[in-house]
Order: C-alpha cells, then structure tokens, then sequence
C-alpha cells in the first residue's frame, strides 16, 4: 500500500468508527493492521472529520417543493417498479424514496430482482396489458422489445409542460449513453438510469510488486496476467471472469475481447460475423487468457467473478466498474484500498464503426451493461409515474444516489464533478475514486450491443450456450464452434 | 425385535450420529454464514469453526437500523444494504397456515368419503387426483395467472393461498384417506345402525381418532407451502412475497449478499421447525401413505 | 330426505369442494395449455397467432429437447434410487428406541424446512470452486483437484446438482420408511428370530416384502416431483456448462419466459405431463398399487 493511500484509509476507518459505522473490534483489527498504534486513540483523533457536511446529503429543499407542488392531485397513489437490485434502486428503495413520498402524498413500491426475473415481469405485464407496473426498468439489452410500450420522454416533457421538472435538463444526460442505451431507432426508451461499465480494475500492490503499470495494450495484459499467474497460481491468478455457460455475463465477456480485436457480432447485412477472421483472433486470445484464470471461471457470473478479486484470489479483472466500491469496503473483502481503476486496453486492430456493423452495434472494448426508466404506456397513472421518473433522474437525486450507493456510475454528465461526488473520492465502501475512469470509458471506450427483438434470446441463451461448449471442450476448434454460433444465430434472427 | 450384543448397539449409536451430522453439517455451515461478515465468507481453506461472529446481518435483513437519522445511516453497501424483511416473513406465515387449513379441511372431508363410501371407479377417482401433481408447475403458472389476472385475485394472499392448497391436495388426500382407513369401519356402521347420521359419525368419532393424522399431514403441507418457489414469484407483485422468493433479492448486480441471504434463511427454518417439533411424534407414526394397510 | 346425490350418505357431496378445486385450478390450465401448444405468442402483435401443429413438429425435431429429456431421465433414475436406497438405509438405522435417536430423528426432518431456491444457494456456495467446503474436501482427499470445479464441468455439474436433491429428500424418505417399519407386526420377527436367521436375510425375507408397498408409494410421490425438478439446476448451474444440465422443466421454463415462446413452452409442458402420466400409471399397475 502506498503511503497516501494509508493515509486515506486510515482517514476513512477513523471516520467510519466515530461515526458508528464500524464497530470498536473492527476499528481495532483495521488499525493495527495498518500500524496504527494505540497511541492514535487519544482524543486528538475522536473528533470526527467527515469529508462532507452530514447535512449536505439530504435532498435539496427545491426539488422537493415541485414534488409537493406538482403532486397534489396524485395524492394517495401507488406507484410500483420492478427492477434489478442494483446500487442505485437499493439506494432509493432503502433510504430516498421516503422523502419523495412525505413530499407528493403517494407511495412507492419498489420489486428488486434479479436480472432474468425482472424481464419475466415485465414481459407479462406488456403481454397482458395489464400496467401492474408504473415504470420499466428496462436493460439495454430489451431496449428494442419494449421500445413501443413506454412514453418516450422528450414528449412527455412537451406535451405536459405544467409536470415538467424545472432545471431537469434533459441535454445533461451523456449523449453515448442516450445513443447506447436509451435509443432505439428514434425513439427514447425512457432515460439512462445507471451504467455498470467495463472498466480495468487491477490490485495496485501486486502490479508494482510484479514492475507492471496498468495494461496499455490487449497483449500487454495478457502477458501480465500470465506472468502473474506462472509466478503465483494456484493462489492468485493474473485475470478473471464471468464466463457462466449459457448465461448473458459470457455474452458480455465474449463482446469486450470480439470488438477489442475489430471484430463485430453483427456485419451491415444482418449476418453474424463473430466468425470471420477477427473474430477467430478474438477467440485465439480469449482462449490463451482464460489458461491465466482461476478454474471455476467457467461456473462464474459478475458475482463470483467480483468475489474471486475481492477475495484476493485474483489480481484484475476488466469487468463492471460497479464492482470497485464494493473492492474498497474493508468488512466484505480483504483488497480494500489495494485496487487501481484504468480504462481497458487499447483495442489491437481498430474498431468497426456503425456503418460495418449491424443493428446499431457500437464496438468498443468497454462493454456497457446500463438501463434505463421508463414509464409504462400500460400505467394508469402515467402522469404521476412522470413525475416519480423525473424525481428519480434528476441531477440532486442522482447525486445522492451516487454518494450513498457506492459510487454506481451517473448517467448524467454534471454529476461527476458535484463536490459531494468528489468528496467521496476516498479508500472505503461506496468510494467513487474510480469514476474519473468510468467516465472517460463512457465518453471513448463505451461498446453497445445490437438492438434487435431477438436479442434477448441471442445474447441470453443462443450465443452463451454454445461459447459455454467451446470452453468445457465440447468443440474441436474456435472455429467451428463460431461456425455452429453463426449458424444457430443466423436461424433465430430469421425467425 | 432382534436381541443386539452392546458393541452393536455402540456401533449403532455411532454411525448413527454420523450420518445425521453428515447431514446437519450444510445447514450448519449455512448458519455460520449467517453470522459472518462479508470477507469470512471466503476463504481458502474455508472457515467452518473459527470465525469472527457478528449479528450485522440480521440487523441489515430486519431492519433493526431502521429509526436513524438520514445522516447518520449507513451507506448503501454494494450487495447489501437494509431490506426490512419482517413483514416477508409474516406473509410466508399467512400464507402457508391457511392454505394448510384450507387443504387440511377439503381433503379431509374427501378422503372421508374415499375410505368409507365404495363407488365405482373411486381407484381411479384417487389416481386422477394424484395426477394432477404431475403438472409441470410453469405450465400451471401462466393460465392461473391469466385467470387471477381476469377475478382481481393476482398479487392477493387470497390467490397464493388457493394455489398452495391445489398444490397440496394430492398429497393430502392420500395420507388423510391412509389414516381414516387406519380406523376399523365398524364403528361407523355400529353408529349408523344406532341412527346417527354421516355427518354426525364423522365429527363426533371418526374426526378425534385422527387427530394426529392431520398433524402429520398439515405438518407436510406446510413445509410445502413454506418452500415453494414458482407460483409466488410469477403471481406476486409488490403486495406481498414469501421468503424462498424474497431471498432473490440478495442477488444483486454488484454480487450476491451471502450473508444477508443466509441470515434470512436461519431465521426463515425457525418457525416451520417449530411446526415440526410440535407434531414430530405423529410424523414419524403417519406417513405410511395408506399403503401397509388395505 | 330425499337429497339423491347430494345426500350426506353419498360420496360426492363430501368430494364436491376437492372436485371444484381441482377442475378450476388443473383442468383449465390443461385445455388452456392444449390450445396454447397450437398458438405462438407474435411479439410485435402483442397477440397469439394460430400456428397449427409447428409446434409439435418443432418439439420432435429439436435436439435440445431430446437432451433435456435424456438429461432429465439420468437426473430421475440417479436421484430417485439414491433417495430411496439411502432412505431405507438410514431409517433402519434410525429406528430404535436407545437413547438419542429421537432427537437425531428429528434433526434430520431440519432439510426439509428449508426452501429449495435456497438450498440451490447453499450449494452454490458448498461447492464453490474457489471458497466451497466440498471443493476442499475433495481436494484434501485427492478426489479431485481445484482444476475440476464441479458445477462448471460438463462430466460433473449434473452430479453437482443431484447432491443439493439427495441432500434435501433422502430425510423425506426417511420420514416414509420409518413410519412403515413402526406400522409392521412383530410376529414374523419373532419367528425369524427363533430360527436363527441373519440380520441381511430378516430384512430380505420379510421387512422389504412387507414394506413394498410403502416403498412403491413413496417412489411414487417422490418420482413425480424429481421428474419436474427445476429450483436446484435454475438457480444453480441455469442449465449449464454448455447444455449439460438442461432438464425439460428448465427447457420449458426458459421458453416461456426468457423467450416468449408461450405456444412452445406449453407445448414442452404437456409433453413433459404425458412422460409422467405414462410412466406413473405403468408404475401403479406394474407395482399393483391400489388406493
């Protein structure tokens, strides 16, 4: 650890005990292994130092009038959301959306779920029209299926102006993300809500250990990951990832290394070309870096392969940057304050731009996972919907997301250089010192997947399947494995 | 039974606890899970005796931080954080102590009829009824949500709880129709000779002899009630949830919440263990399923 | 009192709230499944659309199909003999009356309480292939190494799941068996026992003759439910690695709902439903089961 590193973290753990969040044992353990003597106990260090005003993180008193203003005739309804558990539903669930109903009189109910359950919920709901559910929350990866079923936002704000939130400010939203996840054709399927993002992710202290910098090239992490791997396997491992067969994480994984060497899932006539020659390159390499990971990498989603870095087990993985403040909380794993965040590896041939490619595919090595709110056509209480929307987007609440939800990436550009955002910037759970990064891998890295009704299916079980065989050896080769893939996704896409 | 020499008996006893701590051990490990912090989850060799308890998890699972301040709370931790659990419990307890009674009286009234009244084709009236256990759940699923969708019954207790009686009603009407033919037929001819009507036989004598049949089988049908997955997830919404379903939620996009998943667990095997306890003597006599007896 | 068939005397009064229950919660999901089996759900109509008989083409034509349903078959003999040997097993050993043995009854029916979406987890965990408790036992033992992980192997994932169900069941069986040796008569015991005869043969010659029936009822019971297993491979290896575990609950699962192939998922449903009929109904005549 680096001594300025220490040093924040002993900030923060001092902090964390005096503020009550930690208990005296774990202070204790926490201190001493840092070399902090008992000496630092004495009164001098008791007083607390938050790094931001406790009464800085309510919600501004604004934003909160118009809630009560606009909401008058609503009162007294029920608005209900089905959503992934990600970091910023849990934040509003858990601990926002109380101040949102005291202020308009009605009440919120929020479904968290995890991913393939949310979309059997709302694939009923659309399919019976039946508007349990107010809002969507809706994966990029559905954006095209569900695309005719929500209000498109930008219409909303114009034919509703007297619901329009002043100052919320549609424009801020970062236009890549708009493009990769809230539009499809011309349409805005809702709004970008959150943006897990691949980003790298690597333990400082083994790299400087090794003489390694953070990988500027596909083959320079490569080799890294291997000589990590020779050097300290079965103990720790150079790389890891999420490659669960027959699950979408393996589709995400497959996208990062397939765009990172030119290659595309999709050419400009609706065929599949993840076999032609770049995408056997990709594959050729994937396959040599899987040798670098810990074995179970095969039965692993984002969560296991969160675990296996959180538990030191191994030193990077180019995966979701929402994993890095969870990395950062000394009380759920033992490399708290030992990560660095960089952004991918530079790709090695160069990109395909959306002309080569189909179905409004962005390449690029940052494979984005975001989603985004909607508000259901189905709902029988669009207008009050709206207003819950527009109350959960808007920039105080995002913030405040941000800072108490550890550090999710914000969608909207304004948001990363609040001063409540930056004063979080520091070594423990729910830090955002990684969203510089994050940042810069939305506006120059960011990959989008294809927009097309099957694409569910493809990414969730046709393509993932059968890469699941390739690794567990079921093929003789990459390419004819790629050759069965182009053939399977070209009769689905068919129909 | 058979006379055994002492080291048999030894031998018994030990590979008897074996066994049974064979069995023991995950629920075991499971519980200890519950009791760990996030970083002693995992380890290499893992952590089965010595480990650091604390009780954050079940503070986290039932809210008991609930009442502080806005200021004071705690961050959202990635994969975790405060999810009230509480209430979840209490529908899972609703839930499966009415659909068990529900169960319990309409299969008791049919296998009644089933144990005392020959008709023609009652073999394969009993056989029909099995058989629609044989239903893929997803394939009952969908045309009951649709129905409940049509009557107001979707994301209602009224619904899961009839869909949990259906669910255990073959089972039910098997072993309640073992146990009323456990109980000799004369008497209820004798009482019918005496004039008594059906119903009355039925409350007044034959009803009390089996009273510890249909613990046996409430016991069994509130297990399956407590466990069961499919149906609550598909025709619940925010209304209300039960806890195999509810657990999901500490599958997150930033990992799983082992701790909190496995603290809501421990607590969810307390109260149907508490069931079993009351009526493990019954259990063990009743669950012959009819067939020693013809 | 003239009540003809409703007269407290007759059965079907007594039947009536079953027969009511069970036509409105099966029947009418069955014919609802038969016309949905010849309809598919068109995603850009927001409809179901009359497709004939494709679906029923497409369900003999589909490999997939095929290996879920030889995947669930393996799943079913495996599962349901381990369940009832080691079941018949441990309710021997478990049924005397010496000091504890009520108490060890008792702890084992604790499997049972605990749901099976959750159980999935439990194991999820047991068998990690970096952290599981049995990863490490079967390294320490040399069995096999941390290069094997269990769930992500195509040769062992399947056995990886079948643990969670023997885990969970065996104790149901248990609670079967016991309650059918407690209800034996002691007669031929006495008598094998004057004879002479050995503890293997008392059990052969009499216990197991006495008992087939319980056993023919609990396989029975237990066979439906193992045959539409889907909690322990959805949550634990969703199917995988490749296609490996794919049973035809989760087949069906999956086309219904991750794809919205209704029309198909019903289809794979209703066929799955004659599998077990089929083989049930053979089972109760063959075993001679009588109610």
């Amino acid at each position: 650890m680096k001594d300025s590193d220490r040093k924040l973290y002993r900030a923060k753990i001092v902090d964390d005990y005096v503020r009550g969040r930690m208990s005296r044992r774990s202070f204790l353990r926490n201190a001493s292994a840092l070399g902090l003597g008992a000496g630092v106990l004495g009164t001098g260090m008791m007083r607390p130092t938050p790094t931001f005003a406790q009464n800085a993180l309510e919600p501004s008193k604004e934003v909160l009038d118009w809630v009560r203003e606009v909401s008058k005739p609503f009162s007294g309804t029920t608005l209900r959301l089905a959503t992934e558990s990600t970091p910023p539903s849990n934040a509003i669930n858990s601990q926002l959306k109380k101040y949102f109903e005291e202020a308009s009189g009605m009440t919120v109910e929020i479904e968290t779920l995890p991913l393939e359950q949310v979309l059997q919920k709302l694939t009923l709901d659309i399919a019976s029209q039946l508007g349990t559910y107010d809002l969507y929350y809706i994966d990029q990866s559905w954006a095209a299926s569900v695309s005719r079923d929500v209000f498109d936002p930008r219409e909303q704000i114009a034919n509703n102006p007297d619901l329009a939130m002043p100052n919320y400010n549609i424009d801020d939203f970062m236009p890549a993300l708009v493009d990769g996840i809230a539009k499809y054709e011309d349409r805005w399927v809702g709004v970008p809500y959150d943006i897990p993002i691949f980003i790298m992710q690597y333990r400082k202290d083994i790299y400087d250990k090794m003489g390694f910098g953070a990988p500027e090239t596909l083959e320079e992490y490569y080799e890294q990951a291997k000589a990590i791997t020779d050097e300290n396997g079965p103990n720790l491992y150079g790389a890891t990832g999420q490659m669960k067969s027959g699950h979408y994480s393996l589709e995400c994984d497959w996208t990062a290394w397939l765009w990172g060497h030119g290659g595309s899932i999709f050419g400009p006539d609706g065929k599949f070309t993840g076999n032609d020659e770049r995408g056997l390159e990709a594959m050729e390499y994937w396959t040599r870096l899987a040798q670098t990971m810990p074995p179970g990498v095969n039965g692993w989603t984002w969560d296991g392969e969160g675990q296996s870095v959180a538990q030191g087990v191994a030193a990077s993985m180019m995966s979701w940057g929402e994993f890095f403040p969870y990395f950062d909380d000394p009380s759920a794993t033992k490399v708290s304050g030992l990560m660095a965040a960089a952004r991918c590896p530079k790709p090695k041939n160069p990109l395909r731009t959306v002309t080569e490619t189909g179905y409004g595919e962005i390449p690029g090595v940052g494979h984005q996972g975001g989603s985004s709110l909607a508000v259901s056509r189905n709902s029988k209480n669009p207008d009050a919907a709206w207003i819950f929307m527009q109350w959960a987007t808007c920039y105080d609440t995002q913030v405040l997301i941000t800072a108490l939800g550890g550090g999710t990436g914000p969608t909207r550009d304004s948001v990363y250089n609040d001063e409540r955002i930056k004063a979080n910037a520091r070594v423990g759970a729910g830090t955002t010192r990684h969203l510089d990064v994050v940042r810069e891998t939305i506006a120059l890295d960011m990959g989008s997947e294809p927009d097309l009704p099957q694409w569910a299916e493809l990414s969730n079980d046709t393509i993932p399947v059968r890469l699941g065989k390739y690794f567990a050896g079921e093929y003789a080769s990459a390419k004819e494995a790629m050759d069965d893939i182009a053939q399977a996704v070209d009769k689905v896409v068919s129909g | 039974m058979m006379v055994r020499s002492k080291s048999s008996r030894m031998v018994r006893t030990i590979v008897g606890w074996a066994v049974v701590a064979l069995f023991a051990f995950p629920l075991y490990y499971w519980m200890t899970v519950a009791f760990k912090e996030g970083n002693e989850i995992f380890n290499w060799p893992p952590k089965v005796w010595s480990f650091t308890p604390t009780i954050k998890n079940f503070e986290e699972v039932f809210g008991i931080s609930f009442g502080f301040g806005f200021g004071e709370q705690r961050e959202v931790l990635p994969g975790g954080g405060n999810f009230r659990m509480g209430p979840r419990l209490w529908d899972s307890i609703v839930i499966a102590i009415l659909s068990t009674a529900l169960a319990i009286t309409i299969a008791t009234l049919a296998s009644y009829a089933l144990s005392r009244m020959n008709f023609r084709g009652r073999h394969h009236f009993v056989s029909w009824v099995l058989s629609t256990r044989m239903m893929p759940p997803v394939a009952v699923a969908i045309p009951i949500f649709f129905i409940y969708k049509d009557i107001g019954l979707l994301d209602t207790y009224t619904g899961v709880i009839l869909i949990h009686a259906l669910m255990n009603l073959p089972l039910a009407v098997l072993l309640m129709k073992s146990f009323f033919d456990d109980i000799p037929g004369e008497i209820d001819e004798s009482a019918l000779v005496d004039g008594a009507s059906r119903w009355l036989i039925f409350r007044r004598i034959v009803l009390p002899m089996v009273k510890g049949g249909i613990a046996a089988t409430a016991v069994l049908c509130f297990i399956f009630s407590w466990t069961e997955f499919l149906f609550v997830l598909t025709l619940t919404q925010t209304g209300l949830k039960t806890v195999p379903v509810v657990s999901s939620t500490f599958v997150t996009s930033t990992g799983t919440a082992w701790g909190s998943m496995a603290a809501l667990g421990a607590a969810a095997m307390i109260p149907a263990f508490i069931f079993i306890l009351l009526v493990q003597k019954h259990l063990v006599r009743g669950l012959t399923l009819g067939s020693v007896k013809q | 009192m003239k009540l003809g068939v409703l007269s407290p005397d007759r059965p079907f009064i007594w039947m009536l709230p079953l027969i009511a229950i069970l036509i409105a919660f099966t029947i009418i999901p069955l014919f609802y499944n038969i016309w949905l089996s010849f309809h598919e759900y068109a995603p850009f109509k927001r409809a179901l659309e009359p497709v004939g008989l494709k679906n029923w083409s497409l369900l003999l034509s589909d490999e997939r199909m095929w290996e879920a349903l030889g995947t669930t078959i393996l799943y079913f003999v495996v599962v349901l003999t381990a369940e009832v040997v080691l079941g018949m097993g441990i309710a021997l050993l478990l049924d005397t009356e010496e000091f504890g043995f009520g108490f060890l009854r008792t702890v084992l029916t604790l499997t049972l309480v605990v749901p099976p979406a959750i159980v999935g987890m439990m194991y999820l965990l047991i068998e990690d292939p970096e952290f599981g408790v049995l990863t490490y036992v079967l390294d320490a033992a040399g069995l096999l190494d941390k290069a094997t992980p269990i769930l992500s192997t195509a040769s062992t994932a399947l056995w990886g799941v079948m643990l969670a169900d023997i885990w969970q069941w065996t104790p149901f069986m248990v609670l079967i068996f016991l309650a059918g040796l407690r209800s034996l008569p002691p007669e031929p015991y006495e008598a094998a026992m004057l004879d002479g005869a050995s503890a293997v043969m008392t059990f052969r010659r009499i216990t197991l003759p006495l008992l087939n029936k319980v056993i023919a009822v609990a396989i029975l019971i237990r066979g439906i439910d193992v045959f539409r297993m889907f909690d322990y491979v959805f949550v634990m290896t969703s199917g995988g690695p490749g296609t490996s575990t794919y049973t035809l609950s989760l087949y069906a699962w999956q086309q219904t709902f991750s794809f919205i192939k209704w029309g198909y998922g019903a289809t794979l449903s209703l066929f799955t439903l004659a599998i077990i009929l089929i083989v049930a109904n053979l089972f109760i005549y063959i075993a001679k089961v009588r109610w």
